[in-house]
């Protein structure tokens, strides 16, 4: 009890958390909605969800679960079901939650998601994402769709855009005949318009925290991401994330910073450890560290915009940060640390997720070597938290704040 | 600055002791297994310290280190052997700019910046493979003393290949070799090579910068050294005792500060 008071203390709550909290339960309540009256279809966070909303199709998302899962810090159990079963301790976190939850309802948050009637993989992301929703399809007999989006280096080539846009015309054909539900160009302008202005909120709020002390720290932002990633397109979350811009507008301008007393700035790289998300980043606050940006929050900003609407769809889906190559990534990095002037970063290596974590070494080499900021990477998982030894890394950390005293 | 100071590094394996005065010479140092209790050996540590140096510890200022390091209860500050082990070599060698420390149970590569602070590192500690802990399983396996280890591996001629970099594969690969009827110095050898490939590599990616320093127990092992040696390329500097450069280091910092 002690120990949460003290948090608050160095860590300053957003008023607009409980607009949050309200229509996360709202989307769960349409979630399960959608899946009473048939009509609902799990995606990957990296689908284009712009078309199956603009066609009437409800939509959850079992990622999104699987923070749950870990913030309830149930992922061991979970997970467990998932191992219990065949599938490997090696395998996604998210993933292993998932078919956990989908095995033992009864014995999950929330029971599970809501049943799908579909599952809409984009391997944009990952390809683990194909073999973990063909796994559901078993369980639940949903039927699935693959959005194939081969990885990028560099510019995309022409043809890679022809084929990608092809997907998107098989999806359209797919929500179709599963949903019995038509795309009108007027719809998915609509919608369109929608998720880039949410979009457009969501970055400005981002971009905010290049001010010294930035107004939110990394669960902040974690936590707010909620929205755009699962409801982009929908009216219902652009007031929360004008409230929340609002919010961090005034922060900025009375110089209030999300913690207390900010000292050190860094970079966090890869999702974070949703069992421990609060004690990590509010332990940290209270050693006046503050991480003004990270590699994943920033991954949901690009808006669909333009004469031709898809055109903009085949982009921006092509072109997230984990489809292209490590060039991308270290570039980012070190934009970021440019940016939002940053004094070091932290990368999380993730156990569940190669796609993220694979060449993080050379990554922090390169970009030590081009920024000159020292950084450290630590180890363990988003959701399971057996591999998440706080001793070591404990130890990684104190390291290299020692650097910056 | 205060005229003493002292570093306690509790080790996972052992635990050590250092008391220095102002010019940074060492009055007093002291070394023991770290056992069950942290606790009871910063007792010892401190009871050693003060009969052999004939001086009143109280009001003395303490830096703890290492992996028990947060629980020493008299310490002003604890510090990660990372800094410390940094400081410490820095005060007894102001050139050298990669240090590898081998303990018992883990080893770390750091780069040390020109004034003595750690500017990049990296850490096994999930691993015994590439630690102290390979070479007294790998001694047990052929069935002489640890110290004899390094000794036996210096006679071979021809070293036997351990290529399995995980310390229970490698064990069943020892037990091949004897099996096969293999000059135990020349598995005694491969041991180290092996044990050296693990370390050298963890120190590329830091980045190899001459002078190298080793230290921890290990570091008193000949074979280990003329392996590393060769897997580097570059010649070694070997501290006086090279299992108390982490203390060292710590009282450094009880006399000057962290950012002294
Ligand atoms: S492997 Fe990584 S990218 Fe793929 S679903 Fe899991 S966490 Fe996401």
């Amino acid at each position: 009890m002690t120990e949460t008071k003290k948090e608050e203390k160095v860590y300053r709550q957003l008023e607009s958390n409980t607009l949050l909290q309200q229509i996360m339960f709202q989307y769960m309540l349409e979630g399960h909605q959608a899946s009473e009256e048939k009509h609902l279809a799990w995606v990957t966070s990296g689908f284009p969800v712009e078309i199956p909303v603009a066609m009437g199709v409800g939509v959850s998302y079992p990622e999104q679960y699987g923070a749950v899962v870990g913030s309830q810090k149930v992922g061991p159990e979970l997970c467990g079901y998932a191992e219990e079963i065949g599938y490997s301790q090696e395998l996604c976190s998210y993933a292993r939650s998932s078919i956990g939850s989908v095995e033992k309802p009864s014995e999950s948050p929330m029971e599970g998601l809501p049943t799908p009637q579909a599952l809409l993989a984009c391997n944009n992301i990952c390809g683990t994402v194909l073999r973990w929703y063909d796994a559901v399809s078993e369980q639940t007999g949903a039927p699935v769709f693959l959005l194939d989006t081969p990885p990028i280096d560099g510019e995309q080539p022409e043809h890679h855009k022809e084929y990608v846009r092809r997907g998107i015309d098989r999806l359209v054909d797919f929500l179709g005949r599963t949903f019995n539900a038509t795309l009108t160009e007027k719809r998915m302008r609509e919608v369109a318009a929608l998720s880039s202005k949410a979009i457009h909120l969501w970055t400005s709020s981002l971009a905010a925290c290049k001010n010294t002390p930035s107004p939110l720290n990394c669960a902040d932002r974690f936590l707010a991401m909620a929205p755009v990633v699962s409801m982009r397109g929908t009216d219902l979350i652009i007031d929360f994330y004008q409230t929340l811009l609002d919010e961090v507008e005034s922060r900025v301008k009375n110089s209030i910073g999300a913690i207390r007393d900010e000292k050190i700035r860094l970079l966090w790289d890869n999702i974070p450890p949703w069992h421990a998300i609060f004690r990590f980043f509010n332990g940290l606050a209270k050693r006046g560290v503050v991480f003004p940006a990270d590699t994943y929050t920033h991954a949901w900003s690009g808006a669909i915009e333009g004469d031709d609407l898809y055109e903009s769809v085949v982009s921006i889906y092509s072109n997230v940060y984990l489809n292209k190559g490590l060039d991308a990534k270290v570039d980012k990095m070190c934009e970021l640390i440019e940016d939002y002037n940053l004094d070091g970063f932290l990368m999380f290596s993730v156990r569940s997720c190669k796609r993220y974590s694979l060449g993080q070494l050379i990554s922090k080499e390169l970009v030590t070597e081009r920024t000159g900021v020292p950084g450290v990477i630590i180890e363990g998982d988003m959701v399971d938290s057996r591999v998440f030894n706080e001793a070591q890394i404990q130890t990684r950390i104190d390291a290299l704040l020692e650097m910056f005293i | 600055m205060g005229k003493y100071g002292i570093g306690i590094d509790i080790g996972s394996t052992t635990a050590k002791g250092v008391l220095l005065d102002n010019t940074l010479k060492i009055i007093s140092d002291f070394i023991m297994p770290t056992g069950a209790s942290g606790s009871r050996a910063v007792e010892k540590i401190m009871d050693e310290i003060a009969s052999s140096s004939k001086l009143k510890l109280k009001g003395i200022p303490i830096i703890s280190t290492g992996y028990g390091r947060t629980r020493v209860e008299n310490a002003e500050q604890s510090v990660t052997e990372i800094t410390c082990h940094s400081v410490g070599i820095h005060s007894l060698n102001p050139d050298i700019r990669l240090l590898i420390d081998v303990g018992g149970q883990d080893s770390k590569v750091i780069r040390i910046g020109q004034d003595g602070r750690p500017v990049d590192f990296e850490l096994n500690d999930k691993c015994s493979a590439g630690t102290g802990r390979f070479l007294e399983v790998m001694a047990g396996v052929l069935g002489v003393s640890i110290d004899e280890l390094g000794p036996l591996a210096l006679k071979s001629l021809s070293p036997a290949t351990i290529s399995s970099t995980c310390t229970v594969f490698a064990e069943s690969e020892v037990v091949g070799h004897i099996g096969a009827g293999k000059d135990p110095a020349d598995i005694a050898a491969g041991v180290h090579a092996s044990m050296a490939a693990k370390i050298a590599s963890l120190s590329k990616r830091v980045g190899t910068v001459r002078p190298v320093c080793i230290t921890g127990g290990v570091a008193l092992n000949p074979a280990f050294r003329y392996y590393i040696s060769k897997q580097l390329g570059t010649e070694l500097w070997i501290p006086e005792k090279p299992q108390f450069t982490g203390a060292l280091g710590a009282a450094v910092i009880a006399i000057r500060g962290l950012s002294g």
